[in-house]
């Protein structure tokens, strides 16, 4: 199914290329086609920002773990544990 | 084969030999304290993210930083082998990705997901499409009300595969090439399981929205309209 308006590249293609799109994965003309078509498409240029707000929420929401002090103290000693053994 | 030549140096062997020695057992040892400083320096600093990755992989704390410890512990006794001015942050976390898998999870005992056959699963069944009028508004004022937490919820829910090549992307923005290294899997397998793998996480933050009352059930479609 498409959204009924004619587009050089249609929304089945774009909306396959959805995720390799915002990974910046695409090849160059590939990604001129799908930027060209989210100008011309509003559902198409929804879903692909919908995508992209999950892609955010992801990075921000599971990011910020910050390491105990204790484990990097504990890492630090055993490497140099490993440094003196090995001498 | 002829000697004569080789007469007068045995006037210096010994202090030839003890001096060569002595700088060679120098050298190892100057290696050794330069590669501890070269690791902690370089290959450290990448502890809050490896750390972040074993809590998403493990789910808790304990086996989080056995898991994190043992990778840099491996990292350190490898590294050697690493080329400097090769992407370390790339290594490290396909060695983290590698104990996790060879440790961990036979130890939490999750079932192994196989995906060999995704690629084609997905390009054949799934046929993309959207309708005409959409209600995307709807799906995204529910996901502007939904909280970290649930965001993290959704995720740990994942299957393992998904969860991991979700993560390397999203948050640690690997491109996929280096994903592929890092899980050692072909770059099309990695496309599989983001693809399925923020399917399934779209439907559950759909699913999440709906329980917690941002949006009724008909206005949001987690999935693919057909």
């Amino acid at each position: 199914m498409s959204c009924g308006n004619r587009h050089a590249t249609p929304c089945t293609e774009v909306l396959s290329l959805v995720y390799v799109y915002i990974d910046n994965e695409c090849e160059e003309m590939q990604s001129i086609e799908v930027t060209t078509h989210l100008e011309e498409c509003g559902p198409c240029a929804d879903i692909v920002q919908v995508e992209r707000v999950i892609k955010a929420r992801v990075k921000s929401s599971c990011e910020c773990t910050e390491a105990p002090e204790t484990l990097r103290a504990s890492i630090v000693t055993s490497i140099r544990a490993t440094y003196y053994r090995s001498e | 084969m002829s000697w004569p030549d080789a007469v007068p140096l045995t006037v210096n062997l010994d202090d030839s030999v003890g001096s060569s020695v002595m700088s060679e057992v120098a050298g190892t040892e100057e290696q050794a304290e330069d590669r501890t400083a070269r690791f902690e320096r370089d290959a450290l600093p990448f502890l809050d993210q490896l750390y972040g990755a074993a809590m998403r992989m493990t789910k808790n704390p304990s086996d989080a930083e056995d898991l994190v410890q043992e990778t840099f512990v491996k990292a350190f006794a490898a590294f050697d082998s690493y080329t400097d001015g090769t992407n370390l942050k790339a290594w490290l976390f396909r060695i983290l990705t590698n104990t996790y898998i060879n440790t961990y999870r036979k130890k939490q005992r999750e079932p192994y997901q196989s995906s060999a056959d995704e690629l084609l699963d997905w390009q054949i069944a799934e046929a993309e499409s959207h309708t005409s009028t959409g209600l995307r508004s709807a799906e995204m004022e529910a996901l502007d009300r939904l909280a970290d937490a649930d965001i993290v919820e959704a995720m740990a829910a994942l299957p393992e595969e998904f969860r991991l090549a979700v993560y390397l992307a999203d948050v640690e923005g690997f491109p996929y090439k280096e994903i592929a290294e890092i899980m050692e899997t072909p770059v099309g397998t990695v496309m599989s399981r983001l693809h399925r793998g923020r399917k399934l996480l779209r439907d559950s933050l759909a699913d999440y929205a709906v329980e917690r009352g941002y949006v009724p059930a008909a206005s949001v479609s987690g999935g693919d309209e057909s």
